[in-house]
Formats: structure tokens, sequence, C-alpha cells
């Protein structure tokens, strides 16, 4: 069974089509690439799909269950138990490392000592542990990344949602981190949407790729049927 | 779903305290004789004399307005993020204008400047003549009132320059200097804050009648005073007072359709602790030094040295204490109990304006800045007429109607404070707290809150002068024998003996200055939000 | 919660129970009485704290502020007048007295010490008593060299620009307007006020302020209450004492009393009635005659400082203060045109 599948959603901004008449389906442990330009609408699919933003029309369903319809949500994004990591991480400053990992647990009741468990091994995952106690303003945009995802993962979602995360760092440290991710999602079996405008990252993270134009679905494919469709056809703007 | 009921007890609560006693008057002005008429109103609006006084208010208010924003915001970039020497000094002196009922400020103008002042005895008749003439009309008013208003541009300005991301200047200041990056990156991003304080200080000139009056520059808000004082006539006051709340309106519609976008943060700086500071240079220190202590000079330690004179001795201090017996406790108090709710209410008011949660926010941020432009009378007798029942006598035989009477009228300050405030936060803070499973209260408690403690230590701050200062909605409901230090001030100066009233003067700027000092812990430099 | 909203939820707690907790003294065994006051703070205080001490019973006061600077006790009083906190009103003027009569505010109670106050300075039913009043004098600038001694001074064209008049929509001044205007008729009393105009009379907010004007040297005379003269005499300013129209043939020098009444509906009437007793007495009409507003006893025999003359050697303008009442309120939409509203 499918974990997320979006039928046929449409979000209008305005008078502009952010998304429109778009679907996809998440299985279990896939790795799922939206790639496209700017303005194309693949953040706006991300942020449909963690419940930030609600759909105009069509549906979502989480486990079989909607939880956005038409014009409103059914379940809001703190009930969806998905995982995001925003474009600009949104690391709350005036928290430790700690104190943004152990938020979400705190917030399902989870008892002290456990926590400081699930903390811990978290970060030991990511190379942070000797941060613990360290506060986001004083780590380097990689090490804040690291965070960023150990705050998501720290909450083993099903579902990880990644918004450009690693657009602004240099090529040594990107691929870097996308060798982490990967090897954390083959560890934990979460599901992972990526959104990119990276054609090379696209391919990297993804073993199916959706290409986005205009707010729609353009192409969607394997990674290798990617590389021949952007071979033949003309590169998009 | 506790984000919304918390909301709607905010609205109900704001309908109960802000909006009954309104519509109360409201009915009031639309019944002539026990039946529905809108003859108070045809009568102010075929009056040409209204119109005048209108048209002379709106000048008032804008030749303020526009001085206290034109010195009120780079007054407000010095003290706050410069190196400049005493800033902090010079940040509590401005202030002290605004702690004083305006009124105490113009006659301690008089006093200085009139005919019979202290130019008089230093400079001559001939001068004092000539300032005195000065002095009684528009400029005067223009400067009694500017002294006043000042401190909010310069204190918002203050406030919402901490809250600029250092990562943005740094980026500016690469490719130009501290003057360019002011210009194109700085204030746009303060200007929301920026204009809020404008706006303040357009409404309170706009519905100023005490110092007009003592000045001699008639204004549009005397016609609902006369009606009260002289014809005891609610109906036709209130009425009287509905064309300041619609200009207030009018601004408010203004204000939307300019300051539609909001402003985003990017990342915070990966290193660094303190927040860029401008360095003036010897030259510009000393300089720029000189110009404020001479701002300052002129309009805060010239008035305030005149009370300090006519306060002669320390006996006088020690009879104007005990005249002020208990009361002075008392406005403290009453005002720090009005600021916290005051506080809370605003800070939930806020959220809901910025984060547009429930259909009603129009409603609810045009509510309470039209509370705020309402003439205290208006709002007192409302109150009166709403709670002095026997059923609410807990309410209003005690000090709780004070306080009531404080979120009537300042809620919209507080507000928008937050508004502004709230503004500067990236809308991912709270959303990636919504992705790991927070629900409302434990989001906005943990997260939002604490990122917005500046602007919530600067509400509490600004809505704690403007209780502690409150004359016109204290005089009208406050319980027999609980009356705060300022009305007692004014009740005194009736015959009261000018060197004891300038003594209560300064004693009341001394208990105001205290929590002032507290400023230097919202501004001190610190880490990037 | 967190730094910020902690201590600040703290400091409103601790402020509640300050606020609360703040009362004069302790609780008083014999109860206590709520008076609003419109006679100046300074001088009614110190009878009210003579009262408590006095007789153990425990005085709360709204005090108003001069006339153009707020609105306070006569609002308080009309607003509340469904459910009174308000036991007894001191006004300062007969004229509030009677508008308050008029609108069911007041109750009738006729104290025993009003046996002694002339019929002239009293409501018939007892709805306000009058006591220790004050003069309507002229205040004349000392360096004056023909000084005025009658109202008629403000049409005089030799004192054109030289005067000031407090604005007659307020205060007392407003009280002797009506009066003048009970006393010569519609005609004559309009006919004053536009001649006054015309002859560059400057127009101030309160007595205290015409009073001021003349002590300085911007205007020659005014005409305001004793109690702001004698005063500012005390004070060592240059400035005199008339009183106006004294002459066989004037009409001579209009006295306004304080007015005392019980409030219809008082929460403590026993007490009410107390207090207005006390305040009718010699005594306090002494004290208040002794004390900085030097005021007129209106009980004969009274003993008085040397500034103050007794009332019955001054020549009273005749008044009926329920008819001026009445006129006063005709004649507003008047002065509302007349001072330039």
């Amino acid at each position: 069974m499918n974990i997320i599948e979006v039928q046929s959603v449409s979000k209008v901004y305005g008078d502009r089509a952010a998304v429109s008449g778009f679907s996809l389906n998440v299985a279990q442990g896939e790795r799922i690439a939206l790639l496209g330009p700017s303005g194309c609408g693949k953040t706006t699919v991300l942020r449909l799909l963690a419940g930030l933003a609600v759909p105009d029309s069509g549906r979502i369903l989480i486990d079989g269950a909607a939880v956005a319809t038409e014009g409103r949500n059914l379940r809001e994004p703190e009930e969806r138990n998905l995982g995001m990591v925003f474009q600009d991480l949104a690391l709350w400053p005036h928290l430790t490392v700690r104190g943004n990992l152990e938020f979400g647990l705190k917030a399902r009741r989870v008892p002290a000592g456990e926590r400081r468990h699930k903390v811990r091994k978290m970060l030991e995952r990511v190379r942070m542990a000797p941060y613990l106690n360290a506060k986001p303003a004083t780590l380097s945009g990689g090490q804040q990344q690291r965070v960023a995802l150990a705050r998501a993962l720290v909450l083993e979602p099903r579902v990880l949602l990644m918004d450009e995360p690693l657009s602004s760092l240099d090529i040594e440290l990107n691929v870097r981190l996308r060798r982490e991710i990967l090897k954390l999602q083959g560890a934990l079996g979460f599901a992972l949407l990526y959104v990119t405008h990276d054609r090379e990252e696209a391919f990297d993270m993804g073993v199916r790729v959706i290409v986005m134009s205009g707010g729609r679905m353009a192409w969607a494919g394997s990674v290798e049927d990617a590389r021949d469709y952007f071979a033949t056809t003309s590169p998009t703007p | 779903m506790g984000r919304r009921i918390v909301l709607w007890i905010v609205v109900a609560v704001l309908a109960a305290v802000g909006l009954a006693p309104i519509l109360i008057m409201l009915a009031k002005s639309v019944i002539v004789d026990g039946w529905l008429s809108l003859e108070f109103y045809s009568r102010l609006a075929s009056s040409p004399r209204q119109w005048t006084l209108l048209g002379n208010s709106l000048i008032l208010a804008a030749l303020t307005t526009l001085l206290t924003a034109v010195v009120g915001l780079p007054l407000g970039v010095l003290l706050g993020k410069t190196d400049l020497p005493f800033r902090r000094g010079f940040a509590t002196l401005f202030s002290i204008p605004l702690v004083l009922p305006a009124y105490v400020t113009a006659v301690s103008w008089f006093d200085l400047l009139g005919r019979d002042g202290l130019l008089a005895r230093i400079a001559g008749a001939a001068a004092a003549r000539e300032t005195s003439n000065w002095l009684f009309g528009l400029p005067g008013c223009v400067l009694v009132l500017f002294s006043t208003f000042l401190p909010i541009v310069m204190l918002l300005t203050m406030v919402y320059l901490t809250t600029v991301s250092p990562r943005l200047e740094e980026a500016a200041r690469l490719v130009g200097g501290w003057p360019r990056t002011l210009r194109g990156v700085t204030i746009p991003l303060i200007l929301p804050g920026v204009l809020l304080a404008v706006l303040l200080v357009f409404l309170l000139t706009l519905g100023e009648f005490g110092v007009p009056s003592f000045l001699r520059y008639d204004v549009f808000p005397v016609e609902s005073f006369i009606q009260f004082s002289a014809f005891y006539n609610f109906g036709a006051a209130t009425a009287a007072a509905i064309p300041l709340a619609l200009i207030t309106l009018g601004v408010l519609v203004v204000e939307r359709i300019f300051l539609r976008e909001k402003t985003y943060q990017l990342r915070p700086a990966p290193q660094g602790v303190g927040r860029p500071s401008i360095e003036l240079g010897p030259a510009g220190r000393w300089g720029f030094f000189a110009a404020v202590a001479v701002l300052c000079l002129v309009i805060v330690v010239a008035p305030l040295l005149v009370l300090v004179i006519q306060s002669t001795s320390p006996s006088v201090y020690l009879d104007a204490l005990a005249r002020a017996g208990d009361s002075l406790l008392r406005s403290v108090a009453f005002a720090a109990l009005g600021a916290t709710l005051l506080t809370v209410l605003g800070v939930l008011t806020g959220y809901l304006i910025h984060t547009r949660a429930l259909s009603c926010w129009r409603v609810v941020d045009s509510l309470t800045i039209f509370l705020f432009a309402l003439p205290s009378t208006v709002i007192g007798i409302g109150l009166v007429s709403l709670w002095n029942r026997p059923a609410t006598n807990f309410i209003y035989a005690t000090p709780l109607i004070i306080v009531l009477g404080y979120v009537a009228q300042y809620t919209g300050l507080t507000s928008r404070i937050m508004v502004s405030t709230l503004g500067q936060i990236p809308p991912s803070m709270e959303e990636a707290a919504q992705m790991a499973g927070g629900r409302w209260f434990r989001r906005f408690s943990l997260i939002i809150a604490p990122l917005a403690g500046r602007g919530v230590a600067a509400a509490w701050l600004v809505a704690y002068i403007f209780c502690l200062r409150d004359v016109g909605i204290t005089m009208m409901v406050y319980p027999p024998g609980m009356e705060t230090f300022p009305v007692r001030i004014f009740t005194l100066m009736a015959n009261g003996r000018p060197s004891l009233i300038a003594a209560m003067c300064v004693i009341l700027v001394a208990a105001t200055v205290i929590p002032l000092t507290l400023l230097r812990f919202v501004f001190r430099p610190a880490r990037p939000v | 919660m967190n730094k910020v909203m902690g201590p600040i939820v703290v400091v409103g707690v601790v402020a509640t129970l300050v606020g609360l907790g703040c009362r004069r003294g302790g609780t008083a065994p014999s109860g206590e009485v709520v008076v609003y006051v419109s006679e100046d703070q300074v001088f009614s205080e110190p009878i009210l704290n003579d009262f408590e001490r006095e007789t153990g019973v425990r005085v709360r006061a709204v005090y108003d502020t001069e006339e153009a600077k707020s609105t306070g006790a006569m609002n308080r009083l009309i607003a509340e007048k469904n459910n009174p906190q308000a036991d007894v009103y001191w006004a300062n003027e007969p004229i509030r007295a009677e508008l308050l009569k008029q609108r069911g505010v007041s109750a009738p109670y006729v104290s025993p010490n009003a046996a002694g106050i002339p019929r002239a300075f009293k409501d018939p039913a007892g709805y306000w008593t009058g006591f220790s009043a004050r003069a309507r004098v002229l205040v004349v600038n000392r360096k004056l060299a023909d000084k005025p001694d009658s109202i008629l001074a403000y049409v005089d064209p030799r004192l054109k620009g030289r005067a000031v008049i407090t604005n007659p929509l307020f205060g007392t001044t407003t009280s002797q307007v009506a009066a003048l205007f009970a006393i010569w008729g519609d005609a004559r009393g309009r006919d004053f006020m536009n001649r006054m105009k015309d002859n560059g009379v400057r127009v101030s907010t309160n007595n205290g302020e015409s009073a001021d004007f003349v002590a300085s040297g911007a205007c020659a005379f005014s005409l305001v209450d004793s109690d702001d003269v004698v005063n500012r005499v005390r004070q060592g300013r240059p400035i005199e004492m008339v009183y106006p129209d004294q002459k066989p043939g004037q009409v001579g020098c209009m006295i306004v009393p304080n007015a005392v009444m019980l409030i219809r509906g008082a929460p403590h009437p026993d007490n009410a009635r107390q207090l207005i007793d006390y305040l009718l007495s010699r005594e306090t009409e002494r004290k208040l005659a002794f004390a900085a507003c030097a005021q007129i006893p209106l009980h004969h025999g009274v003993s008085v400082p040397t500034e103050v003359l007794p009332v019955e050697k001054i020549k009273t303008m005749e008044v009926d203060y329920a008819a001026v009442a009445r006129t006063m309120q005709d004649i507003q939409p008047f002065l509302k045109q007349w001072v330039g509203y």
C-alpha cells in the first residue's frame, strides 16, 4: 500500500496556479526527486503534503485515510507524522541542539530517559554528538544541516520531505551530505521526497524522478529514463 | 483546534471589554429624546466651524507626525545602532516627556517661555513676549506634542532595529557603506514598525485636547469635550467623537494597502555573537553627540529643569510625597497589572492579526485601533454605563474597572507592536514546530513567544508608560479613594502651590524612569535572531 | 513559560496583590462615606480628613479637576445615577447642584445645621444647602492706575483689549453670566456679551489662569472667584481684589456658595447625613475662612481673617439659583457660539 496518495491536487495563489492537477503515490521506503526550476510548484507540493497549505481541489491520503480535501485540512500538520527539512532549516535559535531535537519528543510525551537516548543516538548518526549543548548560531552551515536532519528524523517519520536543503552549501559539502542522507535512508527505511532544481542532485537522491513545470507534472520515470529524457529534450529553463 | 478556541476567547474578551461600552455610547448618540435620530450627527456635519476645527486637528497631527518621524527615526538609529557615547542615558531622557501628562509639559513651556517666565528673567520682557506669542498657537502645540510623542518613534525604531538579521546588513556593507546599507536594507526592513509608530503619533495628536486648549489652538476634540463638560450630553459628545474614529479607520485602510508585503529573514549568521554597530569615528561621534545633546537639552532638560527649579526645596518634595499618599504605589501597581494584561492580550491579538487565523482578523485590528483613537471620556462613560450594576459591583467598585479601562483603550498599542514583531519571525519557525508534532499552545509558548521576546518586553514597557500616565480613563472610573498619582496631580493643580505640583511631577518622572532603565536589557547587543 | 513572559506574569500578579491591598488606613469601625467633591482638593481634603479623624467614619473621595481639563465628578454622578456609588456631593457652586436636582440625582435632606444658613443660599426643599461662599470679584493688576469697580469695565472702551474672562461655558463664570441674563433679561445680556467681545476680551480656560494672566501683567483685570485672588495675594503676586458693583443702583457682587447634597440611593445614608451636618457646621466654615481659599461663611458671626469681608458687609447680587440654572441651560447655545465653537 502507498503511504501517501495525492489525487489530482491543485493550489491557486491569487490568479496564479501554483500546482495544477498533480497526482503522486509514495510507497514505503521509496526515494522520489521532485525536479524543476524556481516557481514550478515543487515546494508547494511539499507544503500541501505537509499540511502547511490547503489544496483548492483534489485529495491527499496518508495510509489510506484522507488528510486533506478541497478547501480544508482534515488532519493538521502536527498530526500527520511527516518529517520535514525546510529550505532555511528553521532551527530554533533560542534552543540548543538538544532543545531542538527534544521539542517533538516532548510533544509526544516521550519519557525523559528515552528522550535523552533517542537524541544521543540520532546525533551520533549525524556525527553531531559533541554539539549537544551548542546553539545553532555557533554552528557552520553543514553542521546546521545535519542538526535539521536529525531533528526531523529523531521522530522516526515514515516519510521525510526535504525542500532544497543543500542549495546553499559548497559542492564538496553538498555531495558529502547527500551521501549521509542516503546512508540514513538506507538504515532507517523512511520514504524520501526530495525537492531540488539541480539535475545531478535529483539523479543522486531519487530512484524515481518527477519533473515539474508550470505547476504540472511534465514527466515522470526512473533516473535512467530521466537522463535520456534530458538528453533528447531541450533543457528546462 | 486549541488555537481557535483560545483566539475566540480573546475576541470575546475584546468584545466585552472594548466593544460593548462603545456600542452603548453609540446607541446614546443616535437616540434624541427617546427617538432614533441622527440629529447630533447632522448638526455636527452642517456646522462650518466643525470642519475648520477638523482641519486644524489634521494640520496639527500631520505636522507633529512629520516632525517626530523625521527626527525620531535617525535618533532611534543613533541610539540603537551606533557607538554614540551615553546613548542609553539619552534614550531614558528622551522618554521622560512621554511619561508626563502632555498638559504638564505645556505648562512647563509656559513657565519657561511665557511673558512672566524664566526667559523673561534672563533675556528680558521683549524676548519673552516674542516667545510667548509663538508658544500660544500652532507652533507651541507642535513643540509640546513633538517632545511628548518623539519617544514613541524613537523607542519603536530601536526595538525593531534589534530584529534585523545582521547577515542582511553585512551583505549590503560589502558593496556599500553604512549610509547605503541603512537606506537600502535596514530601514526598509523595519518600515512596518516605524510606520506603526507614526500611526500611533498621528492618532494621539488627533485626539489631543488638553494641550491645544491651554495653548489656544482650537481643535476638533473640543466639541466632544464641551458636550461632556458643559452640557452633560453623552449622546452629542459621542457623536462628536465619531469623526475622529472614522478618520482612524481611513488611515488604517491606507496603511493596509501600503504595507501588504511582509519581510522574511534568512538563516541566522553562522558565526558571530554581536550585531554590527555603526562606528561613527571620532569626528562623527562627537558631532552627533553634540547634536543629540542639544536636542535633548532643548526639548527635555529645559522644561524638566523648570519643574525642578519651581519645586524649590527638599521640604516641598516631602510635602509632595505626603500628598501623594499611597496613590503613587497604586499607580505603579495598576500600571504594572494593566501592562501585563495588555501584553498577554496584545500577544494573542497580534498573533491573530498577523496569522489571520480567524476570519474576523480585520475587524479585531480595526476595533483595537478605533478604541485607541476614541477620547477616553467616551470609553469611560461607556464603561460606567456597562459595569455600574449591583451584579457587577465586584468589578466596578474595585481597581479592576481601571484596568479594564486600560485594556479597552490601549490594546491596539500592544497588539500592533506584536504584529510588527511577529512579522520579523520567519513562518518556517512555527511550521517546523508543527511538523515536529507540537500542538498550538506548545508552539506558541515554546517557539513563538521566546522568539518574539524583545517585542513582548517592549510592548510591556510601552503599555506600562501609557497606563501610568493615563488620566482620561482613570478619572472617569476610579473607585473613590483609589485615585492614581497623575489624577492626584491634576486635581491638586486647582489652586495647588506651583512648587508642590512641580515636585509631584518630578516624582512621577522618577517613578517611571526605573522600569525605563529595564530598556537596557531589551537593547543590549545580543545574539542575532 | 519562558524568560520574558514569566517575569511579566509575576509582576502582574504582585501588582494585583499590591493594588488591591492599597487602602488608606485600616477598616473603620464606624463604616465609611463616599463623597464626590468639586471644591478644589487642596481646600476640601483637609476638612474631610478632619471629619474622618473626629468621627471615625472613613472618607473615600473622588475629586474634580479645574473645569477645562476634564469632565470628572458631574459626569460620573449622572452616569452612575441608576446604581449610585456616591453618598454625598460637595459642589463648588449651586448651579451644578440644581442641575443634579433636575436630573433626579439628589435626594432632599434638611440638616439641623442648615437653620443658620440664609434662605437665599439653600434649596427650599432641602435638595442642596449652601455654605462657605466665594465672591465673584475683580482681580486687578496693582500697576493699573484707574482700577475698575464694576463688571461693566468689560465694555469700557478705555480698557479695550486689557481684560480676560474665563470661558463662560464652564464653572462659576457660567453661573455669573447666567445670573446677569436672569437679572437683566436676554436682550441686555446678549448685548453685554457681544460688546465685551468687541472690546477685545481674552478668553482663558479657568479662573486660576485668568488670575495668572492678570498677575503677570498680560491683562489688567478679570472676573474670578475670591479664593483664586486671596491664594495668589498670599503668594506675593502683584494683584488686588475688588468687590464689584457695590454702589447704589448697581447689581451687586455675586456670591457663590459651596453646595452639599445627599445623593438619591446613597449606599451609606446615615454616614452621609453625618458628613453633611459636619460640612454645614460653623466650625467648618471657620476653617475654610482661615484656609488659603479664604471663603466667606454664611452663618452669621463666624470669625474670619482680615482679608475676608463677612457676607453682611457685601452688597450681594440677588440671585434665585433655580432660575439661574434654568437660564443657564437656555443661554448655553448662545455662549457656545460666543466662545467660537
